[in-house]
């Protein structure tokens, strides 16, 4: 067997025991996960998405030991996840969102420190660190108080410290920020991205706020059902389902001609109550430029201009849908899974080509907007 | 890595929790000391009329005298203090259930056995501290105890302390893992009383109820600790009793370990921490 420093989960189900009626009802099996396989590596923040109900949790559970899979197996390092699961649980910690799991009658240091002697962290070491994470958390000024002194958001504070108690070689995340005030939330992703960087953490991070996913994690693995339904980095599920920038262009005075220059874009319109008009336009590309331009040279005056990025979460709707579908495209090993590599990526076939239109536009056309945008001016008549 | 290190680390943390939880509020006298004081008062006070009718006496002589009576009642006092603080203790514990800090215990990589030994004798050592200190006192100034021999206080303390731990280990492993901890509360507490011989001599107890006792390490201890103070029995004397608490003892931590095991199991297959 080769050792191998990463989590490594193969053929992963779980299968929960249910009764339907009361306690005496036949008892059946319910399925949260599904042959997931998913490769953790350290110094990298991977990504776990999905619906609710997704088997996210039930995941970073059985990552750590707290529950057994049905099937399948989970290495971390090259332990087993259930063989060796007290020399695992050494290796790893679990962070929990809205969490506040921590004892309301000792005072944040000393819950540190009860926790660090569970983990049996060296003595020394276990004073250093916790101020560290104290200072970390922005606790220090209150390390001696009672946690029920504390405010919901300083609890939580306390139980993200614990959960680095033991400088886990894994941090498993489960809606970390969830609850967490915007100041904190951006802190603690300042945090989770060093342990990657520089400690050579191997993080794993399930989240609802997907601007986090995408700014923390190389790599995403997308679940749906307890079911792989596609992976690869934020920007390559982005560009596989197609997801789309949107281009929001007001125009005061519409004109046939301004409405032909947008439709040739495939772009929609929109009535303003001032009699202006708004066009939308939802493209992979990045069509603001041409847009504009094109609107400009037929005459329109400019009145406001906004560009939406694609999102993710455009991506992971797309994703889920298709799975719940069941029409997820082939690709991983996994009949109804997506591995989306760089340079496999495709659009839709609509998202692959620019109208003819656009690509006519002159160099130089795509700067023309945000002036134009800006001083609100009214485009040349040819 | 050395495991006994790391266990005493875990009592030490489990110690200090169970300090901070006891010692949060200075009116905890009152149930380290001021209640037990007032239940035994209330118990003297109403056996004493009858123990000293003299039918009674015939059949129990020490009821005769009311400062045995009293040391009797005392030392049974004390010893199911012993045994009902770890019954409270557990009880706090399973709270931990609904908190969530139980599946943190769950997460680390600390002994489960020794984590339930260390919660309960951690809240025994400063639970019962005080109203040992003051039977104790009681019992010398009031000339009533009859020891054998100076190493039989250790005797008495430890067929207190180690019954007492493992039934705490015991309780502990099975609250944590039911979701009627309230039931258990409520059914181990009048009638452990009961059951146990704390306000009437064994001999004068039912049969069925004997041997309802003998499962409850108090009823073994109880023998034990009268028999050292107040009966002047001698370790050979009280050999039997000792190694039957000792039997049951070590069943007890049997018991915990295999509840831990079972429950942790089942708990990670069907993601509840419960037994059933």
């Amino acid at each position: 067997m080769t050792m191998t420093t990463a989590i490594e989960v193969r053929g992963l189900r779980k299968d929960f025991p249910v009764r339907e009626k009361g306690i005496l009802g036949p008892r059946t099996l319910k399925r949260a996960v599904d042959g997931l396989d998913l490769d953790i590596p350290r110094g990298r923040v991977t990504g776990l998405l999905g619906l609710n109900g997704a088997g996210k949790t039930t995941t970073i559970k059985i990552l750590a030991t707290l529950l057994r899979p049905s099937a399948g197996t989970v290495r971390i390092d090259g332990l087993d996840a259930v063989a060796d699961a007290r020399a695992v649980r050494r290796r790893i910690n679990l962070i929990a969102g809205g969490e506040r799991m921590v004892y309301t009658r000792m005072t944040g240091r000393e819950n540190l420190w009860y926790f660090g002697q569970l983990y049996d962290v060296p003595k020394a070491d276990l004073r250093r660190r916790t101020g560290e994470l104290l200072d970390l958390v922005g606790l220090s000024g209150a390390a001696d108080t009672m946690v029920e002194r504390y405010s919901r958001g300083m609890t939580q504070r306390l139980a993200i410290a614990r959960g680095l108690v033991n400088r886990p070689d894994y941090l498993l995340l489960d809606e970390p920020t969830l609850g967490l005030d915007a100041p904190i939330a951006r802190d603690l992703r300042r945090v989770v991205a060093d342990l990657a960087a520089h400690d050579g953490t191997g993080v794993l991070l399930t989240s609802h706020y997907l601007a986090e996913v995408e700014e923390l994690c190389g790599h995403v693995y997308v679940i749906s059902a307890g079911r792989h339904l596609a992976q690869g980095s934020p920007a390559e599920l982005k560009a596989a389902t197609g997801s789309h920038r949107t281009v929001r262009l007001t125009v005061t005075d519409p004109t046939e001609r301004t409405r032909a220059a947008a439709d040739a874009f495939g772009a929609t319109r929109e009535t303003l109550p001032d009699g202006g008009e708004l066009i939308t336009l939802r493209h992979p590309g990045d069509m603001a430029g041409p847009l504009t331009a094109a609107v400009f040279e037929a005459g329109g005056s400019i009145g406001g201009l906004e560009i939406a990025e694609a999102s993710l979460e455009d991506a992971i709707l797309t994703l889920a849908e298709r799975g719940e579908a069941g029409l997820a495209g082939p690709g991983s090993g996994r009949p109804d899974a997506t591995t989306i590599r760089p340079g496999a990526a495709t659009a839709p076939p609509e998202a692959a080509t620019a109208p003819p239109e656009a690509a006519t536009v002159p160099p130089g056309a795509g700067t023309a907007p945000s002036e134009a945008a800006a001083a609100g001016v009214k485009g040349g008549t040819p | 890595m050395n495991p006994l290190r790391h266990s005493l680390r875990v009592f030490a943390a489990e110690t200090l929790k169970q300090h901070r939880r006891l010692f949060g509020q200075p009116l905890v006298v009152f149930s380290m000391l001021v209640w037990p004081v007032l239940q035994l008062a209330t118990t003297y006070y109403t056996l004493r009329p009858v123990a000293t009718a003299s039918r009674a006496a015939e059949n129990w002589p020490l009821a005769a005298d009311p400062d045995r009576l009293l040391a009797f009642l005392a030392t049974g006092t004390l010893a199911y203090a012993f045994f009902f603080s770890l019954v409270q203790s557990a009880w706090h514990l399973s709270f931990e259930r609904t908190t969530g800090t139980l599946e943190l215990l769950f997460l680390s990589p600390a002994g489960r056995l020794t984590l339930m030994i260390a919660n309960g004798a951690g809240a025994l050592l400063q639970n019962a501290w005080l109203l040992t200190c003051f039977t104790v006192a009681a019992l010398t100034g009031f000339g009533t105890l009859s020891v054998s021999a100076w190493w039989m206080y250790g005797i008495v303390l430890l067929a207190l302390l180690i019954p007492a731990v493992a039934w705490g280990a015991f309780l502990n492993s099975l609250l944590v893992f039911s979701r009627d901890s309230a039931f258990l509360y409520t059914i181990l507490d009048e009638p452990l009383w009961f059951v146990s011989g704390v306000r009437l001599p064994h001999f004068a107890l039912p049969a069925a109820v004997q041997v309802v006792g003998a499962v409850f390490p108090l009823t073994g201890s109880l023998l034990a600790v009268r028999g050292a103070l107040l009966e002047h029995r001698t370790a050979s004397e009280l050999a039997p009793t000792l190694l039957g608490l000792g039997a049951l003892s070590a069943l007890l931590l049997v018991a915990a370990a295999l509840i831990l095991r079972v429950g942790e199991a089942r708990a990670r297959r069907t993601g509840a921490l419960s037994l059933v």
